[in-house]
């Protein structure tokens, strides 16, 4: 995958993870996931993209961090991944999402988003257009894992050709 | 009787986020889970301003703003996005949308951008 394609990815979700969990993220190695295929975690957030960058991002992290960081968002401790933690959970991950498409857009490529689903459930695969890079993101409150199955698309190809 | 601000977000956290910080300041909330609910909620309850996600299922947020300006035209419509590409902010803006700000926000910035746009 390009650089320019993940950067964004990568310092979005840190503006966003400083922001509302007040907290310093630090990455991990960056990985290249082998095949196209995604197996989930306990908790999946999967937002499509489409424009001149088109596939999927996954946000995978355990119950376990997702309960802390929803607390931490919400102000409050949550015990139990109800409807509020999920969409909590959800909307961190349509954050960082946005946030890098509009990195994208000043590197040129014009991207929009779909409102996030959540995947619940460790073992289900998803199969995705082009291979994922995997970028590993660690906060005091739990681990995230970003996979990016990102590619340009053939219109924007044809764009700069 | 207090002016009344109807929130339009798919993300339960963020209406209730958001609801926190404006009911603390005396507003009343009206609340709406996607572009068609708020249509609908805006010609029903005629709010004092709107505050607009734009990626929503069903009707996301652009068309509805462009939707309830036309209807009517004086409704003052914030959006509050995680989208802050120039493109969207032109296109919120054509449908008649008078401000913009990005997620995530500070509690102030979206008090400012209310007040603001409830004097204007």
């Amino acid at each position: 995958m390009r650089a320019e394609f993940f950067e964004p990815f990568v310092e979005g979700s840190f503006r966003v993870l400083r922001e509302v969990l007040s907290a310093e993220p630090e990455r991990g190695p960056l990985s290249l996931r082998s095949g196209k295929t995604f197996t989930t975690q306990e908790l999946t957030t999967l937002i499509g993209v489409n424009g001149d960058v088109e596939g999927v991002v996954l946000f995978a992290m355990s119950f376990n961090s997702a309960l802390k960081i929803a607390s931490q968002m919400m102000g409050d401790v949550v015990t139990e991944f109800d409807e509020m933690a999920a969409s909590a959970i959800n909307e961190l991950g349509n954050m960082i999402t946005g946030n890098a498409t509009t990195a994208l857009e000043q590197n040129g490529f014009e991207c929009d988003i779909t409102p996030p689903s959540l995947i619940q459930g460790i073992g289900n695969q998803i199969t995705t257009t082009t291979p994922a890079l995997l970028v590993p993101v660690s906060t005091r409150y739990g681990d995230i894992e970003m996979n990016l199955a990102l590619a340009e698309s053939a219109k924007s190809r044809a764009r700069a050709a | 009787m207090g002016q009344t601000i109807l929130l339009v977000d798919d993300a339960l956290y963020m209406r209730t986020v958001l609801k926190k910080i404006l009911a603390a300041q005396g507003f009343d909330i009206l609340e709406a889970a996607n572009g068609a609910e708020a249509v609908a909620s805006c010609l029903e309850n005629n709010p004092d301003l709107v505050l607009m996600d734009i990626t929503m299922p069903e009707m996301d947020g652009i068309a509805a703003t462009k939707a309830i300006c036309e209807a009517a035209p004086d409704a003052k419509i914030v959006i509050c996005s995680a989208l802050g590409q120039q493109q969207m902010v032109v296109e919120a803006t054509t449908a008649g949308a008078s401000d913009y700000i990005t997620k995530p926000f500070q509690p102030d910035e979206v008090l400012a951008a209310v007040q603001r746009n409830l004097a204007a």
